[in-house]
């Protein structure tokens, strides 16, 4: 029970605006759990609900069996790392990581070592006596670590802690993340935009689009069975395309192409929205002829911009070879891959 | 429990904390500051000779009756006027004017920096001094020294009613400009360059430069200042209390100095205080409406 | 010479001759402390003489001497300034940075009583500081200033206050400080500066102050501003006493100012920058 979250029914008003409605979330011990979505969507707003800095304006915070929904954020043992890290500058990282020991009087020799030892995790225990300002970007976001897991808490909270790193580093310590995470079975809750990031580290996740929760389930799920279209829209680099189609006695019309789809003869006829990612739609002997006008060469793949009767496909393929623009190409798109969403709704259909 | 209650109780710490940090300064202000605010009121509606203590007689709205047909008030309020008009415009202008100098010689800035710290930080009082002692005085002050080099003769630079008035105007923008010189430096310099690189490629001249993208700008900048200087010129006192006393005669009175020599001069503290109310209601009027504008 | 070199020799020059206008009275002031009461009244003024400490030694020493005036005025500018702080800094914290009950009307009455003319306020305290036996005493004085000290500290301070991201008091209370230890250990730190500039400008405006000296003060409690009119006499001005008392009256604050001028220039424009640009 130590680490789990529930949220039941959060919403939250700043005023008249309407930031969360109708939240909810059951992450487990030792899960790490990621909040997903664009800005504004309301993810970091639920974050800080659960650390006790904003109060939900309706609904339930339960941690770890207890509820929390009026507790201030000093007694939920949570810890929480701020996307700018929020060091304090004029301590030194001895006395930064030492602070949260020292608020409830641990004595001294505890907190010498404990605070040598959550460094020594994170790999900065030669900088103890360095300022905050005198560390690099990914030093100072080790250092926002250490103060947190130095209390051994509960509850792990992150808001965006990568973003201020270069992508490089923001890959590297991505791992480092995770194995931290594994290593001390502490439940995390991770928000961000990035959802490579979030596919990358979670065991879960939530996606928020516009204040409220669209999917929730494991990286495979969400991936593979998106929710709606903006969901699937949102996940995947290059994202998946989607097409507007009329699907009719299970044919859909997709511009100027028809595609045959027994599969979806059940749902009758209506205006649907087809997707298929890129890296599913095949190039070769057979399949819906298009025209390449725009190619992408990354090094192992190319991304290629189709014209399908007015459309766009874009399509991701192994390969090295520039394939010349207005060259005209097969596209096959696999029946099986296809998802089809309702183009009113956006939600999924099959 | 509502949503409303819910936040009440969370906030409820917080609120009584930052009540506790605020209270002290509250109750200082309230005790220095409202209370003999009112007790003014009251003063000015009364007649209170310092010389026959004990002798206060109510008179109602008497003061300032007498007060509309003083002419020595009206040249005072006059006064007033034209003082705080005219030098906070020429601070203005001249400090800006310098800032704009400045800015295009930045290896010479720490030397007009510290140069214009030196009259702010004196006291105005030795400020109406020196230039009473050291400057103005005829025959020896450097001013009249000037002037009869020139050719332009001895004059009684704080003596000829004129004069004085021009004299005391002078004093105070002279404390007074290098405070809108720094603090417009301080705003030109914020400036984003990048906007001045992008008119100069549309080929703007120096003067449009200036009209259509700076002024703009630092407009909230000039208002405060303005603001600030306009709140000090109302209540200006002692430099020209050390420079003429309000004279020759009472030409260089303001409001201010008028309120004090009625009141412990002439000792009719009612009167003083019926004054000094006016010029209360004067100095909030002139504040709120710069604060209109401010928004 | 190229226009632009031109230019900017006219400049300088003008620069040049604003820079002596500002800085000449106290040049002068200088000059004539160093000069004979005799010398001071020579006609044309001399700049060549033998400088002399005479009126140094008068002032500083003499019947008439100003030590015990400058004392005075140190421990008055002193304790306004301690009690201003003690009292300024939580509360422009309260007002920065939490939820104060009231805070728009409270924010505007502290503003509103800065608005106040002093001349306002001298009259009924010469009233009431005489009925309560606190007229030429040192906590009369020192009160009295508070009355604009407190309120410029309050809006000074509460600009920087406003500076300091929230976020560290955020992750303070999450690490179990109680409101106190946040401000006490992570907020106050950071506004160290804000807090020196604060001080540097509540002691110059409290060590500068006149017409509440001259008016509540006396013989007891007598600010060095005061003291200087002693050389002012209706027969003979002791014209080099005067300089000489004025620029050790001030010598304090010009020495403060000189010293803390990166200080007092972003104090004094603290506003400046955060006004400008916004479109």
């Amino acid at each position: 029970m130590k680490g789990a979250v529930e949220l039941k029914g959060v919403g939250k008003s700043f005023g008249e605006t309407r930031v969360l409605e109708d939240v909810d979330l059951e992450i487990r011990p030792g899960e790490f759990f990621s909040l997903l979505g664009p800005s504004g969507s309301g993810k970091t707003t639920t974050l800080r609900i659960i650390a006790g800095l904003e109060t939900a304006t309706e609904g339930t915070v339960t941690l770890s069996g207890k509820d929390a929904t009026l507790l201030p954020p000093g007694d939920r043992d949570v810890a929480m790392v701020f996307q700018s890290y929020a060091l304090y500058p004029h301590m030194t990282v001895f006395d930064n990581i030492a602070f949260p020991l020292r608020m409830i009087r641990t004595p001294a020799a505890e907190i010498a070592d404990a605070v040598r030892a959550a460094a020594a995790r994170v790999r900065i225990d030669h900088l103890l006596e360095r300022r905050p300002g005198q560390l690099s970007g990914g030093q100072q976001q080790r250092c926002a670590l250490a103060r947190a897991i130095v209390r051994k808490p509960a509850l792990f909270l992150l808001d965006e802690p990568l973003s201020n790193l270069d992508a490089k580093l923001r890959v590297e310590t991505r791992v480092e993340l995770k194995r931290l995470q594994r290593s001390l079975d502490v439940t995390a809750v991770y928000v961000t935009h990035d959802q490579e990031e979030a596919m990358s580290l979670s065991d879960r996740m939530a996606i928020f689009m516009d204040g409220r929760i669209v999917q929730t389930g494991s990286p495979e799920d969400v991936f593979s069975r998106p929710a709606t279209v903006q969901v699937a829209a949102f996940l995947g680099n290059p994202p998946m395309n989607v097409l507007p189609a009329h699907l009719s006695a299970g044919k859909a019309v997709v511009g100027s192409t028809t595609l045959d789809l027994p599969r979806f003869g059940a749902l009758g006829e209506r205006e649907v929205v087809l997707g298929i990612r890129p890296s599913e739609v095949t190039l070769g002997a057979a399949g819906v002829p298009a025209t390449v006008t725009l190619c992408e060469v990354l090094g192992d793949e190319v991304i290629l911009d189709l014209d399908l009767g007015g459309l766009l496909l874009r399509v991701k393929s192994p390969g090295r070879k520039r394939i010349p623009e207005g060259e005209r190409v097969l596209a096959g798109i696999d029946p099986e891959r296809l998802h089809v969403f309702d183009r009113a709704s956006g939600a999924r259909l099959d | 429990m509502s949503p409303q209650q819910r936040l009440t109780l969370v906030e409820k710490p917080e609120r009584r904390f930052a009540l506790t940090l605020v209270a002290p300064g509250v109750l200082v202000l309230a005790v220095t500051t409202t209370f003999p605010l009112v007790f003014l009121l009251w003063q000015s509606l009364q007649n209170i000779n310092l010389a026959m203590p004990g002798m206060e007689r109510f008179v109602g709205a008497d003061n300032y009756v007498r007060m509309w047909g003083d002419a020595r008030f009206w040249a005072a309020f006059a006064f007033t006027i034209i003082y705080s008009g005219v030098t906070v415009s020429l601070q203005l202008v001249i400090g800006l004017g310098m800032a704009l100098v400045i800015l295009q010689i930045p290896r010479a800035q720490w030397a007009f920096r510290m140069a214009a710290i030196l009259p702010i930080v004196l006291a105005p009082v030795v400020a109406g001094l020196f230039w009473r002692s050291l400057m103005l005085t005829p025959d020896f002050g450097i001013v009249d020294f000037a002037s009869r080099s020139l050719g332009l003769g001895s004059h009684n630079w704080l003596g000829d009613p004129t004069l004085a008035r021009v004299s005391v105007i002078a004093i105070h923008t002279w404390q007074w400009t290098p405070f809108v010189f720094l603090y417009m430096l301080a705003a030109l310099a914020a400036l984003p360059a990048d906007l001045y690189e992008a008119a100069r490629i549309d080929r703007a001249s120096a003067w449009r430069r200036f009209v259509h993208i700076t002024l703009p700008l630092i407009r909230p900048a000039i208002v405060v200042v303005v603001i600030l200087r306009i709140t000090v010129a109302l209540s200006a006192f002692a430099a020209i209390y050390a420079a003429t006393g309000g004279g020759p005669g009472t030409v260089t009175e303001i409001i201010n100095l008028y309120a004090y020599r009625v009141s412990f001069v002439e000792l009719s503290l009612g009167y003083g205080a019926a004054a000094a109310v006016v010029l209360l209601v004067l100095t909030m009027l002139v504040a709120g409406l710069l604060f209109r504008i401010r928004r | 010479m190229t226009s632009r070199r031109l230019r900017t020799l006219a400049l300088m020059a003008v620069g040049a001759c604003l820079l002596a206008i500002w800085t000449v009275p106290i040049l002068l002031a200088v000059i004539t402390s160093l000069k004979d009461e005799k010398e001071v009244l020579a006609y044309p003024p001399t700049l060549w003489f033998t400088p002399t400490l005479k009126a140094f030694d008068a002032v500083l020493f003499g019947p008439t001497n100003i030590l015990g005036d400058l004392a005075t005025s140190l421990i008055v500018a002193i304790a306004t300034t301690v009690l201003t702080i003690v009292i300024a800094v939580p509360a422009a914290y309260a007002f920065a940075r939490l939820k104060l009950p009231g805070r728009k009307p409270l924010g505007f009455y502290v503003l509103a009583t800065q608005l106040v003319p002093p001349i306002g306020l001298i009259i009924p305290y010469f009233l009431i500081l005489n009925r309560i036996g606190w007229m030429d005493s040192y906590r009369g004085l020192v009160l009295i200033y508070m009355t604009f000290s407190l309120p410029f500290a309050i809006w000074l301070l509460v600009s920087y206050f406003e500076d300091i991201p929230r976020e560290m008091e955020e992750a303070a209370l999450i690490d179990r400080a109680s409101r106190w230890q946040a401000l006490w250990h992570v907020v106050l730190p950071q506004a160290r500066g804000a807090i020196a500039v604060t001080v540097i400008f509540v002691f110059l405006n409290a060590w500068n102050e006149f017409l509440f000296a001259v008016v509540l003060g006396g013989a007891n409690v007598r600010p060095v501003t005061v003291s200087m009119y002693n050389y002012i006499n209706t027969e003979q001005t002791q014209w080099a006493q005067l300089a000489a008392a004025a620029l050790m009256a001030m010598l304090p604050v010009i020495v403060l100012g000189l010293a803390a001028q990166k200080h007092i220039v972003n104090g004094l424009t603290a506003g400046a920058v955060k006004g400008v640009g916004r479109r």
